[in-house]
């Protein structure tokens, strides 16, 4: 059974790897700036690490090399100061007159005498023939001194004048030359044999010459190969004879032996040997002593490379600092301006893109401190709409001459009425009224330009115009005169006399804007119209008419026959009031009841 | 380098008296040999001998000559190659100012005459065949040879390289060579008939020239 949701596509597939999305900007040019530098160092490491290794093996590799030449050069010149002390023994007299006197032991002693002038370990005899006739080393006889004989053999074979070569004497490593003995030169008597040891000593007289460790080793066994001397642990046999059993036979070869907690470059040459198998000669030189000088190198390198990742680190996570924590300021500025705090500014102190950014936000904040003022101000005046619709429209706070039905309310008796109250009563109670008033107006799309005491003056079609603001004024009106008869019958509920009130309401074209002082401005429209209104709500107090609303001829005009519905929801027509002469104003108003 | 005219004047004399002998006709019973190396070079220094093979060849006795005299003078041997028959005495007269110390260790004849001084003679008698390597213990460059030869034909080369054997009897012989150099044995049959053989024209090997060379006086280094 296999698991459905193994082959389901990852639900997420956005570009970055999950590991490398960051929620912080600091983090994430940590991690940046650290890769990348770490990749160069890691990189500049391993390179100079792997050059150093190739040089060390190059060296360890140059080394043995020129050990091999040691040793050729050591064989070498043992071999001759041999030969130049066999010269020097073949023209002892007291040899000749022994060899004379035919008297092996006599010449057996002599020899024995020579290994201590010439420091030769051994010494022998053969004549012309090759026929052993004495040895400086009793245990060496014709059988096991045979090695010599075939030096010998193959010298009188090829006329050569002396002749050497590798063998074993009582089954120990030697180097053997044959030297003839001259009776006189250049007649040929017979040979002299000397040899010695390729032992623990030689290796050492090496090494210390060339620092390199030196193992002459049979394998003529497979199975149980010989060490025949060596500088090295005798428990280096076993990777050493592994090695040497893979080596090529016919040229010295260069390997790498892991033994004794090292590695050594090894040489790897076979020597023939008289009568016997090739052995092989293994040079090797181990490579932590050339790796010695690499290493502190490397650990320099290694510490330099952790200081400057470190370094990097407070680097990277000062310019995040630099970058992130302005933005966490911008950041937490900008909230601060989203909770309706203008006046703060932010300060960076800064020129940069950033210092650019806070700046912007500061300008940002004395305009919206601005419009702010500017919305507050509409929002004392008209509607949450109308102010919504001037902020988007922005337009008519300039002067303009538009036409506006303006609507006068006045409370009567109230000077009265503010008599027989206490200050606070009254207060509220004429709050209680105006906030009637005002809701009634509003619902009608009016805009309360301002109250005058109990008075309250209202706009239709400014400063957003209206195409039925005479309408919405006449319903407003009457929806005032309705209202207070609500207030008044929570009044007197509260057994407080009933209030009443009288309305004006015209329509004209009037001067609309912003009107004050440069500290303080107020949306208002002036002009005669105003006044007109005024007066007409003052005419409300004369009994006769009979009426709390009065409006003009103007007003009629411009609803064009809409009226709005009456108290009992029925459009009841104005009542004419006849033709009347305003306070200063010349001419005859034409004015109306609205009931 | 003053010695070098001289040796190509004898050369030449030597050549032709030996152009002289071989056409020249004698009495009866003459081999001329010429000894040749193996570049066709005359070889001197060669001793020919023959050995009569035919029991009716008549050997003459041979003579039991006056010692034959070896000089050492000028710290060398002279004759270098030396033939005698055996039973001859040859003696060692010093002509120089120092001492020499006369030896061989050949099987044929080993002997030694102890130091001796200018002017001595020291006379040794030589009563086996074979070839005697003289040498002297003092200096190491002096060498020379006796052969000791039972038969009475022989002779040594020149430098031309010719040996002229004579009186001998018709019938068969063995032609020996012998050279301090040589490789191996040199060996011939060769018939001689009544009157004079033909020339025999023999090539030998040498080895390698390995005497010791004096090194020119006062250079401070005795030998090489």
């Amino acid at each position: 059974m296999t698991d459905p949701t193994a082959r389901r596509a990852p639900r997420r597939s956005t570009g970055l790897p999950r590991g490398f999305r960051f929620r912080r900007f600091s983090l994430r040019l940590l991690s940046l700036l650290l890769g990348l530098l770490f990749a160069a160092l890691a990189t500049t490491y391993l390179v100079v690490s792997r050059a150093n290794a190739d040089t060390a093996q190059q060296h360890a590799r140059t080394n043995v090399e020129l050990a091999a030449r040691a040793v050729r050069s050591a064989i070498k010149q043992r071999l001759d100061f041999l030969a130049r002390s066999a010269d020097l023994m073949g023209r002892d007299d007291a040899l000749k007159t022994v060899l004379r006197a035919s008297d092996p032991a006599t010449l057996a002693t002599l020899l024995q005498s020579f290994t201590r002038r010439v420091a030769a370990p051994v010494i022998v005899l053969y004549d012309d023939n090759g026929r052993l006739l004495a040895s400086s080393q009793g245990a060496l006889d014709t059988e096991n001194s045979g090695p010599f004989s075939e030096l010998i053999r193959s010298a009188i074979e090829k006329d050569l004048i002396e002749n050497s070569g590798f063998s074993y004497l009582k089954d120990e490593l030697h180097v053997l030359i044959v030297v003839p003995l001259y009776a006189p030169h250049p007649n040929i008597f017979g040979w002299f044999g000397l040899a010695f040891p390729i032992d623990r000593e030689f290796g050492l007289s090496v090494r210390e010459t060339t620092g390199v460790e030196l193992t002459y080793l049979s394998i003529a066994n497979p199975d149980r190969p010989r060490l025949l001397a060596t500088t090295l642990p005798a428990s280096a046999i076993t990777p050493i004879a592994r090695a040497v059993a893979a080596a090529d036979r016919d040229r010295p070869s260069t390997e790498i032996i892991d033994l004794l907690d090292d590695r050594y470059v090894s040489l790897i040459s076979f020597q023939d040997m008289l009568a016997a198998p090739p052995i092989a000669l293994v040079l090797q030189r181990p490579l932590s002593p050339e790796l010695a000088s690499a290493r502190e190198l490397e650990n320099y390198l290694l510490l330099t490379s952790l200081a400057a990742l470190a370094a990097a680190t407070l680097l990277a996570l000062g310019i995040a600092r630099g970058v992130s924590q302005p933005v966490q300021q911008l950041a937490a500025h900008t909230r601060v301006i989203a909770a309706g705090d203008y006046a703060t500014r932010i300060n960076l102190d800064r020129v940069d893109e950033l210092g650019q950014l806070a700046d912007a936000m500061n300008t940002m904040s004395t305009g919206l401190a601005e419009r702010d003022q500017v919305r507050d101000l509409l929002d004392k005046n008209v509607s949450p709409e109308v102010a919504a619709q001037l902020m988007r429209d922005g337009s008519a706070l300039g002067g303009e001459e538009r036409e506006v039905t303006i609507l006068f309310a006045d409370l009567r008796g109230f000077t009265t009425l503010s008599e027989k109250l206490p200050a606070p009563d009254l207060l509220a109670l004429l709050n209680r009224y105006l906030d009637r008033m005002s809701t009634a107006i509003e619902r009608e799309g009016g805009v309360i330009d301002k109250f005058i005491g109990d008075a309250i003056m209202a706009l239709f079609g400014a400063p957003v115009a209206q195409g039925d603001g005479p309408v919405r004024a006449l319903a407003a009106a009457r929806g005032m005169e309705h209202a207070l008869i609500g207030l008044n019958a929570e009044l007197a509920a509260e057994g407080r006399p009933p209030l009443a009130l009288g309305i004006g309401v015209n329509t004209a074209r009037v001067v609309a804007g912003n009107i004050g002082s440069h500290r303080r401005l107020n949306y208002s429209v002036i002009g005669d119209g105003v006044n007109v209104a005024a007066r007409l709500q003052a005419l409300t107090r004369n009994a006769d008419y009979r009426t709390n609303i009065i409006t003009s001829a103007a007003t009629l005009a411009a609803c064009r026959g809409a009226f709005p519905a009456g108290a009992g929801g029925m459009a009841v027509p104005p009542r004419p009031l006849g033709m009347v002469a305003l306070k200063g104003r010349a001419g005859l108003v034409e004015i109306f009841a609205v009931e | 380098m003053p010695r070098f005219p001289l040796r190509s004047l004898l050369a030449v004399c030597a050549w032709a008296l030996a152009w002289a002998a071989a056409t020249t006709p004698l009495a009866a019973g003459t081999v001329i040999t010429n000894v040749k190396d193996a570049k066709g070079q005359p070889v001197a220094d060669a001793v020919v001998s023959l050995v009569a093979l035919d029991p009716s060849v008549p050997v003459p006795a041979v003579a039991a000559a006056d010692p034959v005299v070896i000089t050492q003078q000028g710290q060398e041997f002279a004759p270098y190659v030396n033939v005698i028959a055996v039973g001859t005495r040859v003696s060692f007269p010093n002509h120089d100012k120092i001492h020499h110390q006369v030896y061989s260790l050949s099987k044929t004849k080993p002997f030694e005459l102890p130091l001796y001084g200018p002017g001595v003679t020291q006379t040794v008698l030589f009563d086996r065949p074979g070839v005697v390597s003289l040498g002297c213990n003092i200096h190491d460059w002096m060498a020379a040879y006796i052969v000791v030869l039972e038969t009475p034909w022989s002779a040594k080369t020149a430098v031309a390289g010719v040996a002229s054997v004579t009186n001998l009897a018709p019938g068969r012989y063995r032609l020996d060579v012998w050279h301090p150099r040589l490789a191996g044995e040199s060996h011939r049959e060769i018939v001689v008939p009544s009157g004079d053989a033909p020339p025999q024209t023999i090539s030998i090997t040498l080895k390698a020239d390995r005497r010791i060379r004096r090194a020119p006086e006062g250079a401070g280094g005795g030998y090489k």
